[in-house]
């Protein structure tokens, strides 16, 4: 029996002790608050903007031009501009990640892997706004030379830099999966004469896919909140394309435009700001909790 | 290096290229790293090279007079030169200097700095005014390689200067439409306010809830709910944060863009980062501590506070911390609460407006003009270095002070 069970059959007598707890239960209260108040809010406004806009508008109009004089409420100009960022960076960080996952659980020694963990730790305290001064005025202008038609703001320079800072999400989880592999497996595979290229292609990886999986959806999901890297260098203006040289706007960078611009509480752009939030917020909850599915799932396969 | 078991029994070539494979595979799992550590190090060589750059500049009547660091040795020994070249009587110049206000006037009309060169010569102090008219501004790189040439092409009021934006007097400069006289004194100063006021709301919530959640909490639906809530919550984009500050502090609460917002905001958004670091370090106190002090007959609350807590501050300290360097570093969630507002003053009180490094940074970065993206380029460097001093203190906590049980 732990401390904390068998604390807990001890009545705590006290006043003092009682309000003590109460206290801490309201204060452990205030994340459930937090989480109601984002669901209120966003679902909120959006309910008003839909008494405005039909759902069909938002879903299927190939624009999103709210500050038009005829607006257009199309959402799918926004999903396709996140599409294309988050595709992009992902294509950066999945091998990348994944062969750093491999490397930190099945090859490098314990000083080595402390250290590829440091430059991952390194990699993910940067701020994302310095990714994005990075992606604007480096690689824009390296990619400009050499890819005709490339505007200044586009989703390939900020793809490809999401990639490096959504990279450090894949390798943490990945490896952890990989290294929660039991030793037996890969003990059994190399007794039939496997190389340890096979080992780990062949067993450890199918023998954590699913954390994998899970590993690629969180960072999906961090992907499509990124918001800096996106305002600065993807640009911020909605374009149902998804030519990567042209200039987009991503859900993230809309919400940075139109809140950064005038728009007074209660007008129907404002309200299309929150729809944009409500989107935002429902597909990266709806990854995160699949990502948590599967990772509890494989922790109780091999615990 | 571990390299698996080689395959030289048999030479068929199949099993050679099964070898050939496994060899090239240990090789390649070590590429990204190095991609990760270069693209690393590109970023911050990038950075500090944009901190410099070749201006060319057209100067007015009165300024433009330049000083070499052997007359002067500070900022304030180059105004008093100034002052003197300008006709003044040494009283008048000293009356002048002790009055702050005049001072104050002074340095809003011009900017003092050390140049690392000019067309006269190396390190020489010059002295613009906010009239002066950038013509040109070159890369250093490009800057160097004609430096020559745009010396000899200079016109009688034009002046060449290699400008080092990241100085002492960046940092103490307030913001400007000039980036000439723009600095990062009033970003820095609300950075300092949004993160205490941020800090001292999200720690007690932050460390009250781990406690609850490790010490207290029953095994019931409620719990788990929480905790699964918390997971949720640390998962949701920053910038969603931002929108519900909006809804609920500037406009609901009608705090409008003000640090309280920002900070409140900021506070709900890196709570459960704190709130997990706490519950480890909670949770590596082992029991037969908590065991030692019921038996010496101490109240579960006397256990938490005065053997538990102590003993696992170190961790809810590094944790604190990083969420700390996470709030410092966030732009997305600002920009939407009104951090983005042309902001000329110091935040005086929790209902000033304000803005803070990142924001003023990402103004800097959107105002798509060359010299701006050179103060951006100091901005980060500064940011960067904040940042590293923090990570370099969590570090330092987590070594100097780990418990083992």
């Amino acid at each position: 029996m732990n401390a904390a069970a068998w604390a807990q059959k001890k009545p705590s007598k006290s006043l003092k002790e009682r309000a003590v707890v109460l206290v801490l239960f309201l204060l452990a209260l205030v994340s459930v608050l937090t989480t109601a108040g984002i669901i209120f809010t966003l679902f909120g406004e959006t309910l008003q903007f839909f008494r405005q806009v039909p759902l069909l508008e938002f879903l299927f109009a190939p624009e999103w031009t709210p500050l038009f004089a005829e607006p257009r409420y199309g959402i799918g100009a926004l999903l396709a501009g996140t599409f294309l960022f988050t595709a992009i960076g992902l294509v950066v960080a999945i091998p990348l990640g994944l062969l750093t996952a491999a490397y930190l659980s099945e090859y490098a020694p314990f000083e080595q892997s402390v250290r590829v963990k440091g430059i991952m730790e390194l990699l993910e305290g940067i701020p994302t706004v310095v990714f994005g001064y990075f992606a604007l005025l480096f690689v824009t202008p390296i990619f400009q030379n050499l890819i005709p038609g490339l505007n200044l703001f586009n989703p390939l320079s900020a793809g490809l830099v999401l990639g490096f800072a959504i990279l450090p999400y894949i390798s943490n989880v990945a490896s952890d999966a990989m290294m929660a592999v039991p030793r037996s497996l890969r003990e059994a595979a190399y007794a039939l004469g496997a190389t340890k290229f096979e080992v780990v292609t062949r067993v450890v990886f199918p023998a954590a896919i699913s954390g994998i999986v899970a590993a690629i959806i969180l960072a999906t999901s961090r992907a499509i909140g990124e918001t800096m890297i996106a305002a600065i260098a993807a640009g911020q203006r909605p374009m149902l394309t998804l030519d990567p040289r042209e200039t987009i706007a991503t859900m993230t960078s809309y919400i940075v435009q139109a809140a950064t611009g005038d728009q007074p509480a209660g007008s129907l752009a404002s309200r299309a700001l929150f729809s944009v939030g409500t989107t935002l917020f429902v597909l990266t909850l709806t990854f995160n909790i699949l990502a948590q599915r599967i990772v509890e799932r494989y922790r109780e396969r091999y615990e | 290096m571990q390299k698996g078991l080689s395959l030289d029994s048999s030479q068929s070539p199949q099993n050679l290229r099964r070898d050939r494979i496994n060899r090239l595979f240990a090789r390649a799992v070590v590429i990204p790293t190095v991609i990760a550590l270069a693209l690393i190090g590109v970023l911050l060589l990038d950075t500090l090279y944009d901190t410099v750059s070749v201006q060319v500049v057209e100067v007015t009547e009165t300024s433009g007079k330049s000083f070499a660091l052997s007359q002067a040795l500070t900022a304030d020994q180059v105004i008093r030169l100034e002052l003197l070249a300008q006709g003044k009587s040494p009283e008048e110049v000293a009356a002048l200097m002790s009055d702050p206000d005049e001072m104050r006037v002074f340095r809003l009309r011009n900017r003092v700095e050390l140049m690392w060169a000019t067309q006269e010569g190396p390190l020489r102090w010059v002295v613009s005014s906010i009239d002066d008219e950038r013509i040109a501004n070159y890369s250093l790189f490009e800057g160097l390689r004609r430096w020559n040439e745009l010396k000899e092409g200079l016109q009688e009021n034009q002046q060449l200067r290699l400008n080092p934006w990241l100085d002492y007097s960046f940092l103490t400069r307030d913001p400007s439409r000039n980036p000439i006289s723009a600095g990062l004194r009033v970003a820095l100063f609300g950075t300092l306010w949004v993160l205490g006021l941020t800090l001292a709301m999200s720690i007690p919530i932050g460390v009250g809830t781990a406690i609850y959640l490790e010490e207290y909490a029953p095994k019931n639906r409620l719990t788990r709910f929480i905790e699964v809530n918390l997971r949720n919550l640390a998962g949701v984009p920053s910038i969603v944060f931002g929108l519900l500050g909006l809804a609920v502090f500037v406009r609901g609460m009608e705090f409008g863009p003000t640090i309280i917002s920002a900070a409140l905001t900021m506070a709900l958004l890196i709570m459960p980062t704190i709130t997990i670091a706490a519950r480890e370090a909670l949770r590596s106190v082992p029991d037969s501590i908590r065991f030692a002090a019921y038996a010496l007959g101490a109240t579960k609350w006397q256990t938490v506070t005065m053997v538990v807590l102590p003993s696992s501050i170190p961790g809810i300290a590094t944790g604190v911390i990083l969420a700390a360097t996470r709030a410092i570093g966030e732009a997305a969630p600002l920009l939407i609460v009104g951090a983005a507002a042309y902001v000329a003053f110091v935040p005086r009180g929790i209902f000033s407006e304000y803005t803070v490094l990142p924001v003023q940074i990402y103004l800097w970065i959107s105002a798509n003009l060359s010299e701006f993206a050179n103060t951006a380029a100091a901005g980060i460097i500064v940011l960067l270095v904040t940042l590293a001093g923090l990570y370099a203190l969590a570090f330092w906590i987590r070594r100097r002070y780990r418990v083992e049980w």
